[in-house]
């Protein structure tokens, strides 16, 4: 889909020579450099939007170094097919191209670890710049290049559109893992029970959310969320959420029938501050990983009630 | 044009019903009755007594009932006064006209009068409702939603002591069934207020008391001790503000300071070697619910690497240095850190002989490293904003 539109973008850029991209993508302007942090209008990332943005401001540069759009086309080509073949030699291997004993025995796993600046290009950062507020996030490599650092500022005004009476959030979302031809590919946790985050924070409650993936049944507004609680302070916080604890919501609201959160399909995690104090914020999250704690034996740990949820209890 | 109007209304019902702030994606719509209630309005403007509008603010319309909450002759803006103008509207009008106006406004108002977070007051505005009307009393009244712009009202009352983490009572539970009925939308709210807040309300691990003290010098030990998870650590204060009196201007020589240590701290300290520096970092940020304190720190940076051993987690952990001791001090310039390292001394013999560098940074939250040495802190704003346009033109290209 990428190529789709790039594609299009390219060849309408050739045509009008050197005309900044401004004027051939209106829709460009409204999320142009000026919003600091990079925005999306959904949290789960639309590729198309994404990589027109990317190939407008690439486009330029490839009038001006005359670089063959044809070659940009075959490299990507290539690389699909390079992950179409790494896919068939790891189904031979094991599952997710380790083998089999591996993982039976694994007992916890290092999922994302913030090393590097191809670490952070795992995530995308948003804020309710989308929706017309004025909080404004970023995220950048930590002290030594071993962690990374999500900072800004949130600010709770209401966006005067008159249909938002209430704003002011940041949030922090991994990209849905691609494979080739930017198939989705999800993570198996099945047997882990527990999240394992290394964060350093500033004292402020934090909202982690994870999403399932939306293959065959379309979820996109609904997500499994626990709260973290940052202590502050110069020392590194151990913070460990059972995934029996997350409650589910549908559209940014608890629902009355909650169920467990089922582990073999997971879309992407996601960091959210929205505790209605303005002022600025960071969080300094050192690896996250997900492991199996022997002692938690807990299944669910809301069960539902008979008085709002009646059909359940028929 | 009425169809599109109730089918608003009924998902602003369904929508404001569920409990949990709107904090995703999807920000929540508080529907506004606006449009019914002005016209049942007008027709009493003889009963209210209409004072001479005062010229403030062109731009902003006054909203009706504004009059109730004008400030006192003697300016004091605090509950007995909220409590006396909720009062008064229901003396002018017996039939409670432009009720629902009138709540929305006062909930707007809440804040000024610093009441937002008193349950009493809740229910006050609770009791403005007239009783027993909006109850259905036939299985149609049942099917359709009966009186929607009151129940909008009283979801949006709702929502607000929600947000505020008020936890409604019997007295509400009792108002509410008087006023909708037990199988309304608003009692529908309050009961999962009533599940969500019981569940979720000692999840913090590190509860800061909802009161916060006023001194900055007790701020400031309430948040030491809310950081340095050792309990065995002495609190010392070096210094309190000199002029409690102070009219605005505070002295700046005399600002308060407060340290933290542990004796596990001073003893690594004891066995520092004097030939490496410690290093003073700061000013970090502090949130304990909503006000924020700064706080530098005396760490000694070195970069180890360990392997884990509990969880067999197969990534090499950081080591940032030993953290020494901490302080809080109302100001972050070197002459106050310096006044701290010498009160340090006293306890720890040992600090005379090693050098201290300042790594102070002038915002707030973000770790710069400026050059060693004692110099004046942080490198100027204009170059961060630059590394952060940078970086973002670099996060916008890099989305695929």
């Amino acid at each position: 889909m990428a190529l789709v539109h790039k594609l299009l973008n390219g060849s309408y850029i050739l045509r009008k020579g050197l005309k900044p991209s401004v004027a051939a993508c209106p829709f460009l302007s409204t999320r142009s450099a000026d919003y600091c942090s990079s925005s999306l209008q959904k949290p789960v990332a639309t590729p198309g939007k994404a990589s027109t943005q990317r190939t407008a401001a690439g486009g330029l540069q490839e009038d001006q170094r005359e670089v063959s759009f044809d070659k940009a086309i075959k490299d990507e080509i290539k690389e699909h097919f390079r992950r179409l073949k790494d896919e068939i030699v790891n189904h031979w291997i094991g599952p997710e191209g380790r083998p089999l004993q591996e993982i039976i025995l694994e007992q916890a796993r290092v999922v994302w670890q913030f090393r590097g600046k191809e670490d952070l290009d795992k995530w995308i950062v948003t804020s309710d710049k989308t929706i017309g507020g004025k909080s404004e996030v970023f995220l950048k490599m930590g002290k030594n290049n071993q962690s990374a650092l999500l900072y800004g500022t949130l600010s709770s005004a209401a966006p005067q559109d008159g249909e938002n009476s209430q704003s002011g959030y940041c949030a922090m979302i991994s990209r849905i893992p691609r494979g080739a031809f930017e198939r989705k590919k999800s993570y198996d946790w099945s047997q882990f029970n527990t999240l394992y985050l290394r964060v350093r924070g500033d004292g402020r409650p934090w909202m982690v959310n994870i999403r399932e993936d939306t293959d065959i049944i379309q979820k996109t507004n609904q997500m499994y969320s626990y709260f973290m609680f940052t202590r502050g302070g110069p020392y590194w916080q151990e913070v460990k959420i059972p995934f029996s604890k997350f409650f589910f919501s549908n559209q940014g609201r608890i629902r009355d029938a909650q169920f467990q959160l089922l582990l073999d399909k997971i879309s992407s995690i996601g960091f959210t501050l929205a505790d209605k104090v303005d002022g600025p914020f960071f969080l300094e999250i050192d690896f996250i990983g997900v492991f199996a704690d022997p002692a938690h034996t807990e299944e669910f740990a809301y069960e539902n009630s008979p008085v709002l949820n009646p059909r359940l209890f028929k | 044009m009425l169809a599109r109007g109730l089918s608003r209304g009924w998902r602003g019902i369904c929508g404001a019903a569920l409990t949990g702030a709107p904090f995703s994606q999807v920000p929540s719509q508080v529907p506004r009755g606006l449009h019914c209630s002005v016209a049942t309005h007008s027709s009493d403007s003889s009963l209210v007594p209409r004072p001479p509008e005062p010229l403030r603010q062109p731009a902003k319309p006054l909203s009706p009932h504004e009059e109730l909450f004008r400030p006192a002759p003697d300016g004091a803006r605090d509950k007995a006064s909220f409590v006396r103008a909720v009062q008064n509207f229901g003396q002018h009008n017996v039939h409670k006209r432009g009720h629902v106006d009138f709540i929305y406004l006062a909930l707007r108002k809440m804040r000024d009068y610093g009441v937002e977070k008193d349950l009493a007051v809740y229910n006050l505005l609770l009791d403005v409702f007239p009783k027993e009307v909006f109850r259905p009393r036939n299985v149609f009244q049942k099917i359709f939603v009966h009186y929607p712009r009151q129940q909008e009202c009283g979801l949006a009352v709702l929502e607000q002591m929600e947000n505020h983490g008020v936890m409604p009572n019997k007295e509400t539970e009792f108002l509410l069934v008087q006023i909708f009925g037990r199988k309304s939308y608003p009692m529908l709210k309050f009961v999962r207020m009533k599940l969500w807040f019981s569940r979720f309300k000692n999840i913090n691990p590190f509860p800061v008391p909802r009161d916060l003290p006023k001194d900055p010098v007790d701020l400031a030990v309430l948040g030491l001790r809310h950081i340095e998870p050792d309990l065995s650590a002495r609190v010392t204060v070096y210094q309190t503000a000199s002029s409690k009196d102070s009219t605005g201007t505070a002295d700046p020589t005399q600002q308060h300071i407060v340290g933290i240590q542990s004796p596990d701290q001073q003893a690594a300290l004891a066995r520092h070697n004097p030939a490496r520096p410690i290093f003073v970092e700061g000013p970090f940020s502090l949130w304990l619910r909503d006000r924020c304190v700064y706080y530098p720190i005396q760490l000694d940076l070195k970069y180890g690497r360990g392997g884990w051993d509990d969880y067999e987690f197969d990534i090499d952990e950081v080591e940032e240095g030993p953290v020494f001791a901490m302080c809080m001090a109302g100001a972050h310039d070197q002459a106050t850190l310096a006044k701290w390292i010498q009160g340090l001394q006293e306890t720890n013999p040992a600090l005379a002989q090693i050098p201290v560098i300042f790594r102070l940074t002038g915002s707030s939250g973000e770790l710069l490293a400026s050059s060693s040495g004692l110099e004046e802190p942080s490198p100027p704003p204009p170059q961060e904003q630059e590394e952060e346009e940078d970086h973002t033109q670099r996060q916008q290209q890099g989305q695929s």
